[in-house]
Order: C-alpha cells, then structure tokens, then sequence
C-alpha cells in the first residue's frame, strides 16, 4: 500500500509539468496581447516595450518557461493586473468559499444520488425506479442558473425564507478565520447566530449545485447497481441466506461504488476550480466568479494562476481517489 | 413423510419484452433424505432454473407456480422471510462459475462471517473463526487463508471455497449448479471426491445439476432427464444407465465421447434445443427423435410410469413391462 501510493505520487509530477507545460503554450497562442489589453490598442510603443520588459515578455521564449515554472515551484503566481496583489494571496482568499459551497453541495449530491440510485436499482421497473429515472433526465436537462433563479425567485423573493446572494448578511462573518469556512469557524468560536445565518446563506447555492450534479449521480449509481445487483456473487450471497439490506449495501452498492467513487472524486475537483454559474447566479465570492470577473478585465496572471492552481488540484483530487480506490478494491492494491 | 424434498407440478415461467419463456414445464420429483439426485440435460433446458427455484432466488422477472415442499412445507407459499431462514442452513447452493461467485472486494473470512450471522447473528467472533477453519480444512484448504481475497485463489480452490461456505451451517440439502463445468479435467474429479465425501460423511441429500452424464454416474442415486423444461426421464441411477428408455436419453447416452470405441467419432444429437417461445407441437422432442410418430406431433405425452421410472414418451403409452424399444444403436 505504501509503494502504491508513493508510485502514484512520483508518477503524477511528470503530470502537472505537462499541464503546466500546456497552460503555458496555450496562453501564448491564444489571440490577444496581456501588455495591450492592460494598456489599451492605442498605447506609444515605448510604453509597450517598457511593459513588456516589465513582464518579462521581451525574453525568449524558453527563459519565460523557465522563469514561469520556477515562479510557480516557489509558489509566485505573479501579481493580478487589476488589483496589484498578488494572485496566490486573492486565490487563497476566494478558495473558501468555493471549498464551503462545494462541501455542502457534493454532500447533498452524494446522498440522494447513493440512496436515490440504489433505491432504484434495488426496486427497478417499480415506482421509485421510474421516478428516479425521470428525476435524473430532467433535473440533468435543467439549466444551472435557470434552477438557481427559479428558487431565488421562490424561496428568496416570494416566500422571503432565505437570502439570494452573497455567503453572509453584514456583520454576520466570524471574528477569528481559521479555517476560512464560514460554518467551520463559527463553530470553533462558538458564533452560533453567524453559523446560522452562514447556513441560509448555504442552502439556495449548495442545492442548485447538489441537485443539478445528484442527476449524474443517480443514473450512475442506478445503473452501476443494477449492474452488480444482477452479478452471480449477490445471487450467491444470497442463495446463504444474507439479508437482503446487506445484499444491497454490503455487495452490490460497495461492488459499484468503485467506478463511482472515481467519478465523484472528479467532480469534486472540478467543483474546486470554481462552479462558475452557480456562483455567479448567487454573487458567491468563489474561485469560480473570480475567475470570470478577471476574465472580463483580461487579468492574464490571475486566470494563468486560477487554472494552474484548479489543474494542481486535479492533480491531487485524483491522487487521492487512486488511494481510496486501492483502500476499497484489493486487486488495485498488489 | 420420508422424502426431504417433493416438486409437484413445477412451472417457471419468464417474462420478457418479446414474449414468455417457457422454462420449466410441470416438472415433478421427489427426493429422499440421504439420496443424490443428478439433474441431467442440454444448456437451456431448464435444470438451473430448476435448480434455483429450489431456493427461490430466481431473477425478478421468473413466475413460479406449483409446490415444492421442502421436509413437507411448501417453499413456494413461504413469506420472504421463511425463505430467507432456509437458506444457505436447510438447502445451500454452490454454483456453476467459482470465479464470480464470491465477492472479489470482501475478504474470505467476511464471507464466511456474514453466512453464519445471517442466521445466529449473535455468534462470537472467535467462534466463527473456529468453524470456518474446520470447514475449509475439511475440504482441504489450509485456514490461514480466511485472510485472503477471492482472487488470490485458483478456480478449483474458489470452487472449495464456495462449498465451504455453501456446507458450513450444515444443511440438510445441497444443490449443486454444475460445479465443475469451468473448471479443468483435474480439478473436476478432485471436486466430485469432495462432494463424494460431502455425501457419505454428512448424509447430506444433494441434486447436481450438469450436463455430464458420465461425471456424476458415481455418485447419484436417481437420475431426471430434462429436455426443454420438461422432466422426461425419471428412476434409478442404474437402471438408467442400462436401460434408458426415452429416446434423448438414449442419444445422450451414446453422445458421451468414449476412446476405446473403433471409429472414435464423436457423437451427437442432430438439431437444437427448440426456441421456448414458441415451442414445437406435441411432444417438445419430435423434430430430433428418430422414432417420432404421428402422435408425437400432434399431442404431448403424459408421463408413463414404468417400472417404477417415469418417462414422457408416446412409445411407453400402455406399458407395464420393460420397454421394448431400448435400442441403443441410435445415433
């Protein structure tokens, strides 16, 4: 076990020097220029040569690899071109958020799409089954921010049960950050009127995003039960007399959790580099809505450092995954 | 009652998109304790599904009727729950694939765990190791290996797995699925010696479903003959193999491959299992059989008895005595 997992952590920095190798070469071909985004089409040339030089884009090709992969060895992203901080620092500041709402909803996600899926594995061609399948279709089929303005509009505007936008009404935040979740640290200084405003302010994005990923989760988890619920080891736990809970959970669910797990493990990563709708529809500060806030601005250092940092955390998620996998599955193990 | 085991009229009937599949047809038997019955017939012909409604986990899409009394209870009426208790320490089945039989995520030794505390949930661990060491050295694999994964065994040491945990709450009835159709010619025979010894050490009434006449000659008391989810051979074991008297069993009989005959070809019966959707007229194995007559295409047979067997065959209607047309130079 120990050898599968430094294997996989040695294997996996070949990885992110590709990815970061294909960030790098893709920024540069992509059309636009950083210096005459930043300073405008019309800017004297001097000035642009200065910027330039400023940015280090006058060198060739290959020093600016080098001093771009050693800038992010030494963890520099460079400085945003709006803000003049730097990139590390406002990624850092925006990554809570997005980890918080990304807890909930992949907890949410996860729940229904295992009890929901399997439910309707285990009673296929019934009720449950039916409505699990139609669940899935349509809710998959919706929009994000369609769903997101919908339940805005019903629970924020109309019912005025919960808040729309933002991650906490004013005043409302934790006095010590520690963690940098909102319900974590107000939790740890025992807050508990900020815990409860954080979590309404939870609900509506957590379940837009919950529910819109639960769809793939429930077809993948019905379909993967189904497939393990037919193989010959659950008829022939059951030809022992194995309750039929136990069939279900402790065989055929536990049997196709495995592929699962990968995927969901995938999803979550790509949570983390931002749910871009979901939090530009509910205003949440995430990576996601910084991202397309920088976007907007043409802040290249900030959008470099966003994907570096989401590819980074790919990376890792996917380590990770590789471990459970082999923590569940023996034969990945030897 | 002396017979552990009564199928009366056993219909299975499944259901599909394109129409319902026909797989057991009126099937009865019975079963005395101590006895082994050997299941014999062509893939398709229902000696599984027969197999498998004795313990009623037949898929979703099966409709059963008729009886099977189980020690005089009738399986079929039995709550969920009933069943459930039967299994796996009254009847236990071991099956035809011993590598897709034990789940291959759960230790061995979970397995056998999980198959005691289905039924005595509240069995100390340490006594569960007990018996699972005793079973599994009993059947000549070393107990250290409770530890180890299902793929960490051969096919014929998974298949000895299997019969550990299909034997260890000790049933009554032992239904074996074809139990050594995947495995090679050796380990075949090293798997019919345990189940041999299964039956003289621990009286256990067994039925072997396979499709190898010749394999379980040794060890069955009573032979039934399928044939497109009809029963339609029944008796003895012996006077079976003297005197098969319905015409596939003849033909099945002259199929086994045999090295000493002069002209060593093999033989077989000309045709196929009929489609069970729509089977043929009449008796289900006229368009194969070399006697088929008149009657065999329009009617279906009832079941003669004679001389204490059951056949379903036209060519007994009316017999008392031994049959006359036991030729066994068809083929």
């Amino acid at each position: 076990m120990k050898t599968y997992i430094l294997t996989r952590i040695i294997l996996s920095i070949p990885m992110i020097f590709i990815i970061l190798t294909i960030i790098f070469v893709v920024l540069r071909i992509l059309p636009g220029n950083p210096v005459t985004a930043m300073l405008g089409p019309k800017a004297p040339p001097e000035v642009v040569k200065s910027m330039e030089a400023q940015l280090g884009l006058d060198k060739p090709i290959i020093i600016q690899f080098g001093d771009y992969i050693s800038n992010i060895l030494k963890g520099n992203f460079g400085d945003s071109t709006v803000t003049t901080l730097p990139v590390i620092q406002e990624l850092a500041d925006r990554f809570p958020a997005t980890l918080e709402l990304t807890i909930f909803a992949m907890i949410l996600a996860v729940t229904i799409g295992i009890f929901f899926g399997s439910t309707a594995a285990y009673r296929y061609g019934r009720q449950v089954d039916v409505i699990a399948r139609i669940y899935s279709i349509f809710v998959y089929s919706m929009p994000v921010f369609w769903l997101g303005i919908m339940l805005q509009l019903i629970f924020g505007v109309w019912l005025k049960w919960l808040p729309v936008s933002g991650r906490a009404s004013p005043f409302m935040t934790p006095n010590n950050m520690y963690t940098g979740l909102y319900t974590i640290d107000a939790i740890l200084n025992g807050q508990w009127n900020v815990l409860y405003n954080s979590l309404l302010h939870l609900v509506l994005p957590s379940v837009t995003l919950g529910v819109v990923i639960s769809s793939i989760f429930v077809r993948m988890v019905r379909s993967n039960v189904l497939l393990s619920l037919s193989s010959q080891y659950v008829i022939s736990a059951r030809s022992r007399g194995v309750k039929e809970s136990k069939v279900l959970y402790a065989h055929a669910l536990k049997n196709a959790m495995i592929p699962i797990l990968t995927i969901m493990g995938l999803q979550f990563a790509l949570l983390l580099g931002g749910a871009v709708l979901t939090e530009t529809t509910f205003s949440w500060p995430g990576i996601g809505s910084y991202l397309v806030e920088r976007i907007r601005y043409r802040d290249f250092p900030a959008i470099q450092g966003a994907v570096v940092f989401f590819a980074l955390f790919v990376v890792i998620v996917s380590i990770l995954i590789d471990i459970v996998n082999a923590w569940m599955d023996p034969r990945v193990r030897y | 009652m002396s017979d552990i085991l009564e199928v009366k009229d056993l219909n299975v009937e499944y259901l599909t998109r394109d129409g319902n599949i026909k797989a057991v047809n009126g099937v009865s038997f019975s079963l005395g304790l101590h006895e082994t019955l050997g299941l014999v017939g062509e893939s398709g012909c229902g000696k599984s599904t027969i197999g498998l409604s004795l313990l009623k986990i037949l898929p979703i899409n099966a409709k059963i009727s008729g009886k099977i009394f189980y020690k005089g209870k009738d399986m079929v009426k039995m709550s969920d729950n009933e069943i459930r208790s039967l299994r796996g320490k009254e009847i236990s089945m071991i099956f035809q694939d011993p590598m897709t039989s034990l789940d291959p995520i759960m230790r061995i030794k979970d397995q056998f765990f999980e198959t005691i505390r289905a039924h005595f949930p509240k069995t100390e661990e340490a006594e569960m190791i007990k018996t699972s060491s005793n079973v599994l050295k009993s059947i000549g694999i070393d107990p250290s290996r409770l530890e180890n994964y299902p793929f960490e065994f051969s096919g014929g040491m998974r298949q000895r797995v299997m019969i550990a945990l299909a034997i260890i709450l000790n049933p009554s009835l032992l239904i074996a699925d074809e139990p050594t159709t995947s495995l090679d010619v050796v380990v075949q025979l090293q798997i019919m010696e345990v189940l041999k010894a299964l039956k003289d050490q621990k009286d256990m009434s067994m039925v072997l479903i396979t499709h190898d006449l010749g394999l379980v000659a040794e060890i069955v008391d009573k032979v039934g003959i399928m044939y497109a989810g009809d029963l339609v051979e029944f008796g003895d074991v012996d006077s079976i193999y003297e005197k098969p008297l319905h015409p596939y069993t003849q033909l099945l009989l002259v199929s086994i491959p045999n090295v000493k005959l002069e002209d060593r070809e093999l033989r077989y019966i000309k045709g196929n299992l009929p489609n069970l959707k729509s089977p043929p007229s009449g008796c289900k194995f006229h368009p194969r059989c070399p006697f088929a007559t008149d009657i065999c295409l329009k009617s279906v047979p009832p079941t003669f008895d004679v001389n204490g067997r059951k056949v379903k065959c036209w060519l007994y209607k009316g017999e008392k005595d031994d049959a006359r047309k036991t030729n066994t130079s068809v083929g």
